[in-house]
């Protein structure tokens, strides 16, 4: 398996993702953001298709296909909404923290008590130079959420029952709805250091998770952009046929397009187990996100007046584009991972530092 | 990570190797004194020997349905483009082999045409080369306004005409050139006709001095009443039906772009290294500006490293058979101005360092220039796409 080939198996997977995405979660976008929630079946079509166990080893009682094929199917779905993704999926996000958890029977029962819905779990990651107790600034999450999951460098920490999770909206995924706490009262479950450079892998995880749903997020904008784009007429011509728009559009695409390949890479590095595959996967991410950002940003611009109205989806892309870009530490973090191993990483295809 | 096989690997490191001990001299050299390095320097009949480089590229074990028939390996090319290129790229464009003509051969010519222009490689006592010439004075980017014209006369073509910007042409066994019928004709007026080397009318008029990327020579070329035999036209009269002819030429950028992109993620590479080296040696332990150093390393991977993937992806896609229109021109759009920028970069890293003749990095910062330029520029790529996606029209 690779970036550039999906099995059958895959094939499938995505396409059945791309059209419940199509049929369902796309018509009922707006409906389910304004409601703050998916519909039950949107819920149970989505778990069907194996969202919460794709990542889930099978000794944890997942289905064991690997980031690959959650990163596509993530893809798929976003692609017709993104909003309830985040709050449904568990482990989801905190997939990383599960699998690096040392106490694999602990980490297995917090993972169980997610994918059935009777205790959510949320990351939480800390710059390892800031000192002082964690801080639950926000997350999606929908309640009954238990767990809270800290990483900070390679330290690793679980948190059991925060007293007060406080609903608390944000820019965007009003459809998972979101949770603050100072995460006062908790008890701390387990703290464990792991192996040099583990906690990354804990973190990538979670932004190839963001990677991946800003990358169905991203392709949503452009297809929409240049559907609307080739229909509307101004000066004369469509608006996509004026060179500067239509370079620009061409652009985006590109990034859309280098995007997939790279989550898609980053993907197949955590599944071989590659050492370097966390920075990879992050790589992918940054990338990823900073593509939506800027097709999302054009989905609006494009579209003048009109993208600003909720009448249209672009600026609900718009805020979940950035949003992605801000959790579990946001692009920072995860570029300051990368630039702690900017000296000595490995490179990913097959250069493996031969010209030092 | 690209999963390669055993003689993928090995391919890649015997070109590390060449790299190392002569591709690298070569092109400082080069640079130098202007003059790209001799048709007859030893390290060009070592990549020919048996087994060598060029053989590689041109694998008749992996011709389709077992045909005899050569075939060009573009996902190899891929391959030592961008390990040649981390070495020199202007030595890595003057490797033996069919080259760009080779492109030409598999998107246009017939079996029989393809034996016969590719059996020259098979010899091994001496480097051959291949060339393409479209580019004209007055047509770069936009090939369908080529002016050199062919016409037939009893069982020859005469060509009529002059070319630029043909890279390796002069020391080439035979030239693909690009003329028209009739320019009215538009694209249904192109053909490809093999030109051999000492053809009568077929000149050499200069070779260039360019910028950078200085190890390879960039010839301009007369051609007054070249006559060529009704056999080397590619593809025969048949494939110019209806606009066969312009995607010929189309097909032969498709597979070619890919490869001119790796070799910027090649040269990207080389930057990379000497602002790591730099770093690693120069930079304070700590502190804001290793930090910043640090974050700028990052940035230059991430684009190398996307850079890469699309390169790859859309030369997988030309080695599998599959249209890649749209992924060649996704590689040439986006490999070259991130290269661009990724040099830019390790030249902020090294500062007044890295800009003096004796650094390689001021060099790099010549030679990638022309990534952007070669092949169809960033702006040509982006109307290819934007056609491909959402029908840009062609007056637009």
């Amino acid at each position: 398996m690779d970036a550039f080939t999906l099995s059958e198996v895959l094939e499938d997977l995505a396409a059945a993702g791309d059209r419940f995405a199509q049929n369902e979660l796309a018509p009922g976008a707006r409906a389910a953001e304004t409601g703050g929630a998916w519909p039950v079946r949107h819920d149970e079509v989505a778990r069907g298709l194996g969202l919460c166990d794709l990542d889930v080893p099978e000794s944890l009682g997942g289905a064991g296909a690997g980031a690959l094929a959650k990163v596509v199917l993530l893809e798929s779905l976003a692609h017709g909404d993104a909003g309830g993704l985040p709050a449904l999926d568990q482990p989801g996000p905190t997939v990383g923290a599960v699998l690096a958890c040392p106490d694999q029977p602990l980490a297995g029962r917090v993972a169980a008590g997610g994918r059935s819905g009777e205790a959510g779990a949320v990351l939480v990651v800390c710059d390892p130079e800031t000192h002082g107790a964690p801080r639950l600034e926000w997350a999606p999450a929908r309640p009954p959420c238990r767990w809270v999951w800290v990483t900070a460098g390679d330290g690793l920490a679980l948190f059991d029952g925060p007293d007060e999770l406080a609903p608390t909206q944000a820019l965007a995924f009003a459809a998972s709805g979101g949770v603050s706490s100072a995460l006062e009262g908790c008890r701390e479950v387990g703290r464990w250091e792991l192996a040099p450079l583990s906690g990354h892998a804990v973190r990538a995880r979670a932004r190839l998770w963001a990677g991946a749903v800003a990358l169905g997020i991203a392709q949503a904008a452009l297809d929409a952009t240049i559907a609307y784009t080739t229909e509307r007429i101004v000066f004369g011509k469509p608006v996509a046929h004026h060179q500067g728009n239509a370079f620009e559009l061409a652009a985006l695409a590109t990034a859309v397009h280098g995007a997939r390949l790279a989550l898609r890479d980053g993907a197949c590095d955590l599944d071989a187990g590659a050492p370097a595959a966390p920075y990879w996967a992050t790589q992918a991410a940054v990338f990823a996100l900073d593509a939506a950002v800027a097709t999302t940003d054009a989905g609006i611009q494009l579209l003048g007046g009109h993208g600003f109205l909720v009448d249209h989806l672009a600026e609900k892309r718009f805020r979940e584009a950035r949003m992605l870009g801000l959790l579990w530490g946001g692009r920072d973090a995860a570029v300051a991972d990368l630039a702690a191993e900017s000296l000595d990483v490995d490179e990913a295809v097959f250069v493996q530092g031969a010209h030092r | 990570m690209i999963p390669l096989d055993a003689p993928s690997r090995a391919l890649v490191e015997e070109v590390r190797a060449l790299g190392r001990q002569y591709m690298r001299p070569m092109g400082l050299e080069s640079d130098r004194t202007g003059d790209p390095p001799p048709a007859d320097h030893p390290f060009y009949l070592l990549c020919s020997r048996q087994g060598g480089l060029v053989s590689r590229t041109i694998d008749p074990e992996a011709a389709p349905d077992g045909a005899e028939v050569p075939q060009w390996q573009p996902f190899r090319a891929a391959l030592i483009a961008e390990e040649s290129a981390y070495w020199d790229r202007g030595v890595a464009l003057s490797l033996p082999g069919p080259g760009l003509g080779g492109s030409a051969l598999r998107s246009t010519a017939t079996p029989e045409q393809s034996a016969r222009f590719l059996a020259p490689f098979a010899d091994h006592g001496r480097a051959h080369w291949a060339a393409m010439a479209m580019t004209e004075p007055g047509a770069g980017s936009d090939v369908a306004r080529i002016q050199t014209r062919v016409r037939k006369e009893g069982r020859e073509w005469v060509l009529s005409g002059s070319k630029m910007f043909c890279s390796n042409g002069a020391r080439s066994d035979w030239v693909v050139v690009w003329a028209t019928v009739d320019p009215a004709l538009g694209r249904a007026g192109h053909r490809a006709l093999v030109v051999e080397a000492g053809t009568p009318g077929f000149d050499l008029l200069k070779i260039e001095h360019k910028m950078g990327s200085r190890g390879y020579e960039t010839a301009s070329f007369a051609l007054d009443d070249v006559r060529v035999p009704e056999e080397n036209l590619l593809g025969g009269e048949s494939f110019y039906e209806s606009r066969q002819g312009f995607r010929g030429a189309m097909a032969t950028f498709n597979m070619a772009r890919p490869i001119h992109a790796a070799q910027g993620v090649g040269m990207g590479r080389a930057a990379l290294d000497h602002a790591l080296a730099f770093v690693r040696a120069e930079y304070p332990a700590h502190g804001r500006r290793r930090q910043r150093a640090l974050e700028r390393l990052a940035d230059m991977r991430r684009e190398l490293h996307t850079a890469r993937l699309i390169c790859l992806h859309a030369a997988w896609l030309a080695r599998h058979g599959v249209t890649n229109a749209l992924e060649a021109s996704y590689a040439k759009l986006f490999a070259p101005p991130a290269v661009f920028r990724v040099v830019s970069a390790a030249l902020d890293i090294l500062g007044e360092a890295g800009v003096r003749n004796d650094a390689l990095l001021e060099k790099l910062y010549r030679d990638v220039k022309i990534l952007d330029i070669g092949e169809g520029t960033q702006q040509v790529q982006r109307v290819v796409v934007a056609r491909q996606l959402f029908g840009f029209p062609r007056d637009a």
